[in-house]
């Protein structure tokens, strides 16, 4: 296959090599969610970079590779890049470009909206980065910038402003997302698709739009507040106001904005587990009522970020009550995976193995939230790098991981080319040992003792113990970056020259296998009949359509959008 | 299909997970130190401790038990549900769901939750409740700066602790020590992993910790909340002393500070009220303003 490359898919040039003008006014909602994924996946680069530099800076005991300062700027800069400029903005564009296929609609509600909506992450992006290049540097007070060292008096570089001004810019697109999501959801959905046919990565979109238009609104305000304080004086959270009040908001929107990473990523898996076991979902019903437990928990566990700051005993075992609780709903979706899988015939292609990546490394971040919801046990755990192990286990293993088998998954359909499997093989390993050797010894250097966000740990007190375990995290976390090399040269080959994929190469179960691939600008020719929520497996099941010839339904597909 | 490879594969997924199983399941021996320390340290002061045996005995033996089933779960679906092991004409069970089973996986976590949450709570209560003035012995205001710490004595003379060469704050054993933690520009977090857990100095109310330390020794500890360029220098170290020692080291330190009654700080109320408030103002610090101190605590 190597040397005879395939003919290009039908539609193939004509979406993908359209003039620059196109890709800057378009609408439609897949090529704005291609440059959502596209910027993301840059973003996490970036912030990729950032990490290996700080793990070189820590390999060693009182290492002098960067100095303090610059490395308080990339501790914050790696924050903030991943966790906004990427994981949020990816699964953004992964729904842009699934959630109208899903549902069968033509577009999303406002397509203006959307375009708008992601025009303005350019301005958020740059304007965040124009920092390192301003006197003083970036943010240097970590992604959560706490007030006061975020005050005037001790963070006088404008960098610290531009970030509180991306941020506001940030949620204000992500305000808007959240909006033309829901409106489609609710009034674009195709005939027959009730509410409970809904693929549950649509319903995980719906959750994670609900959080970030619940949660958007209070960092911006924070943030507004904060400027206040720095630009005309006022004393909202400097040391003659009240600095933990800037937490308490920070953190309302903080712990859901984790939620709003990772419920995609439950919809991804929940749509890839049934399609590779050749088994229906195991409990739609109770994962869909599991979303919303968490939806609705995630909003009232924040304070458990600030066990340590001296609050009333009773106040924090409500936190810790409720931080424990979300661990049920989550219980609830991991053991529906695995009933889904067993029994199986189960086809371990790589978003399958993906998927089973993220369960396997998932879990050690769920199980390690426990440790730390508990006030007593957190007030040791609290900012030490067993916090950075479990949070990376949850946004690495977690939300990464599901990114990667999203991306395994939905390729075909995207660019109707298959990703080299031999290529895909390598990732898989490489992301899967170096990710666990990086992030599983780091609990033990926050047991040991060692805080996070420190530029170097000199010795002389018994530190100096901590350089062999740091050095082995630092080799092994360029495993992670080989990995992403080799993710990101697949992308890039396969694109061009990959195996031609068709219509529907897994057998999927949902709608958006049902048109061509990469799907045309009107999305459908023509809708299937939805009467459950598998429709493409109700219509092979009835030998209306074989396998990965999806596109011969019979049925008329409603007027645009309506 | 499957082949040599594919057993391979699997037999090096069987034994990253049973490595990763044994990194959580390894006993607390003595790994401290070398870097791999297998559960938080074991406090040598009662409260510390028992942070400890809820990390050690309450929690671990569900965290390990939780997660040896769910990857032996998904291990057993690895290995004997894979299609290409599978008889062609196999058909998978179509199963929607099960309430029975469903019901069981979200009641049984609920109950281990609950017991963990309990324990905790009963922790937290025993704990984590300021202790009353009448029962401690000895009050000691710790003003945190940038990059710094300094500690007020009830007796009137305090002790500098600044940057990488920190000075040790020193103890009594056996006394219930209560520490007023204060600070005077940024916030900044008291973490001593062998003696308890960490608390934040926070500018504009006092926060508190205690303890009562059994046995002489001499332990480190460090800043654990970003304060800025030098906050992998704001070192601690803490030292106990018996009481017999304490009481010499004391006199002579206020011998030490007679001859400049300036640098005292206005306690001279004893140690029930130390009166800290105006102390920090005193001290060498770069902050713009001394801390206004309105004692209105949120701890109870």
């Amino acid at each position: 296959m190597a040397t005879l490359a395939p003919p290009r898919p039908k539609n193939y040039d004509d979406t993908f090599f359209k003039p620059i003008s196109l890709w800057l006014t378009t609408t439609d909602h897949k090529l704005i969610g291609i440059m959502y994924m596209t910027t993301g996946m840059l973003a996490f680069v970036i912030g990729g970079v950032f990490a290996l530099v700080m793990r070189v800076q820590l390999s060693q005991p009182n290492e002098k590779v960067i100095d303090a300062s610059t490395y308080n700027q990339l501790v914050s800069a790696h924050g903030t890049t991943m966790i906004f400029f990427f994981a949020t903005i990816f699964m953004t564009g992964v729904a842009n470009y699934f959630v109208p296929l899903m549902i069968g609609a033509r577009d999303m509600a406002f397509p203006r909206l959307n375009l708008l909506g992601f025009w303005l992450l350019p301005f958020s992006i740059i304007a965040y980065f124009i920092g390192f290049f301003v006197p003083g540097g970036a943010l240097s007070a970590g992604w959560t910038g706490y007030p006061p060292l975020t005050e005037k008096a001790f963070s006088t570089s404008l960098g610290t402003d531009l970030w509180a001004f991306s941020l506001i810019i940030w949620a204000l697109s992500g305000i808007m997302a959240s909006t033309n999501f829901l409106t489609t959801v609710v009034a674009l959905r195709a005939p027959g698709m009730t509410l409970t046919r809904m693929p549950l990565f649509v319903w995980a979109q719906i959750s994670t739009s609900v959080l970030l238009l619940a949660v958007g609104a209070p960092l911006a305000g924070g943030l507004v507040m904060l400027e206040l304080d720095r630009q005309f004086g006022t004393n909202f959270f400097t040391t003659q106001g009240r600095p933990v009040l800037y937490q308490h908001l920070f953190w309302f929107f903080g712990h859901p904005e984790v939620y709003i990473m990772i419920l995609p990523g439950f919809g991804i898996i929940s749509e890839i587990i049934p399609v590779f076991a050749r088994k229906p979902i195991f409990g739609y019903a109770s994962m869909v009522a599991a979303l919303f437990g968490i939806l609705f928990l995630s909003v009232a566990v924040w304070a458990h970020h600030m066990f340590t700051v001296g609050m009333n005993v009773y106040v924090e075992t409500f936190f810790m009550v409720m931080t424990m609780l979300i661990a049920v709903p989550t219980g609830i979706k991991f053991f529906n995976w695995i009933a889904t899988a067993w029994g199986g015939s189960i086809d371990f292609q790589l978003p399958m193995k993906f998927a089973f990546g993220f369960m396997a490394t998932f879990l050690i971040g769920g199980i390690t939230g426990i440790y730390l919801s508990s006030v007593p046990v957190d007030t040791q755990l609290h900012q030490s790098y067993y916090v950075v192990a479990h949070l990376h286990y949850v946004l690495f293993g977690g939300t990464v991981m599901t990114i990667f088998a999203g991306v395994y998954y939905w390729f075909p359909k995207i660019t109707g080319r298959m990703l080299n499997k031999t290529l895909g093989e390598w990732h898989f390993w490489t992301v899967f040992l170096g990710f666990n050797g990086t992030f599983l010894v780091m609990h033990t250097l926050g047991l040991e003792g060692m805080p996070r966000r420190i530029v170097t740990y000199p010795g002389g007190f018994g530190e100096e113990g901590w350089g062999a375990t740091n050095t082995f995290i630092t080799l092994t976390s360029f495993f992670v970056a080989i990995s992403v090399l080799i993710f990101l040269y697949n992308l890039v080959i396969s694109w061009k020259r990959g195996e031609v994929a068709g219509d529907d190469p897994w057998g999927g179960n949902t709608l958006e296998w049902a048109t061509t691939s990469p799907p045309p600008p009107y999305n459908f020719e023509r809708v299937p009949p939805v009467r459950s929520h598998m429709p493409l497996r109700d219509l092979r099941a009835e030998g209306r359509i074989g396998q990965g010839e999806a596109t011969k339904q019979t049925v008329e597909a409603p007027a645009a959008g309506t | 299909m499957p082949g040599r490879v594919g057993v391979c594969r699997r037999l090096l997924f069987a034994l990253l997970l049973g490595v990763a199983a044994a990194a959580l399941a390894t006993p607390a021996f003595a790994l401290g130190g070398s870097g791999l320390r297998p559960t938080v340290p074991d406090g040598v002061s009662e409260n510390g401790h028992r942070i400890y045996d809820l990390y050690t005995y309450l929690i671990s033996p569900f965290g390990i038990f939780v997660f040896v089933l769910v990857e032996a779960l998904l291990l057993i679906i690895i290995l004997r549900f894979r299609r290409s092991r599978q008889r062609p004409d196999y058909q998978p069970p179509q199963w929607h769901g099960n309430r029975w089973l469903e019901i069981g996986w979200t009641v049984i976590p609920f109950l281990i939750l609950v017991v963990i949450g309990a324990f905790s709570f009963i922790e937290l209560q025993r704990d984590f409740v300021r202790p009353a003035d009448s029962v401690t012995d000895l009050d000691i205001t710790v003003s945190a700066h940038q990059f710094g710490w300094t500690y007020y004595y009830p007796e009137g003379f305090k002790v500098n602790s600044e940057g990488l060469q920190a000075t040790p704050l020193v103890i009594p054993t056996g006394k219930l020590v209560r520490m007023r933690m204060q600070s005077t520009d940024v916030i900044h977090s008291y973490w001593v992993p062998d003696l308890t857990g960490k608390t934040d100095t926070v500018p504009g109310y006092d926060n508190y910790m205690w303890y009562k330390v059994s046995q002489p020794g001499k332990w480190r500890g460090e800043c654990a909340e970003l304060c800025g360029t030098g906050h992998y220098t704001m070192q601690i170290l803490v030292q106990a002393m018996t009481p017999d020692d304490y009481q010499a080291w004391v006199s002579d330190q206020v011998a030490k500070a007679k001859p400049s009654p300036s640098a005292s700080p206005s306690s001279a109320a004893g140690a029930a009220s130390p009166s800290p408030s105006a102390s920090p103002g005193a001290s060498a610090s770069p902050s713009p303003s001394g801390s206004p101190s309105p004692s209105a605590s949120p701890s109870p």
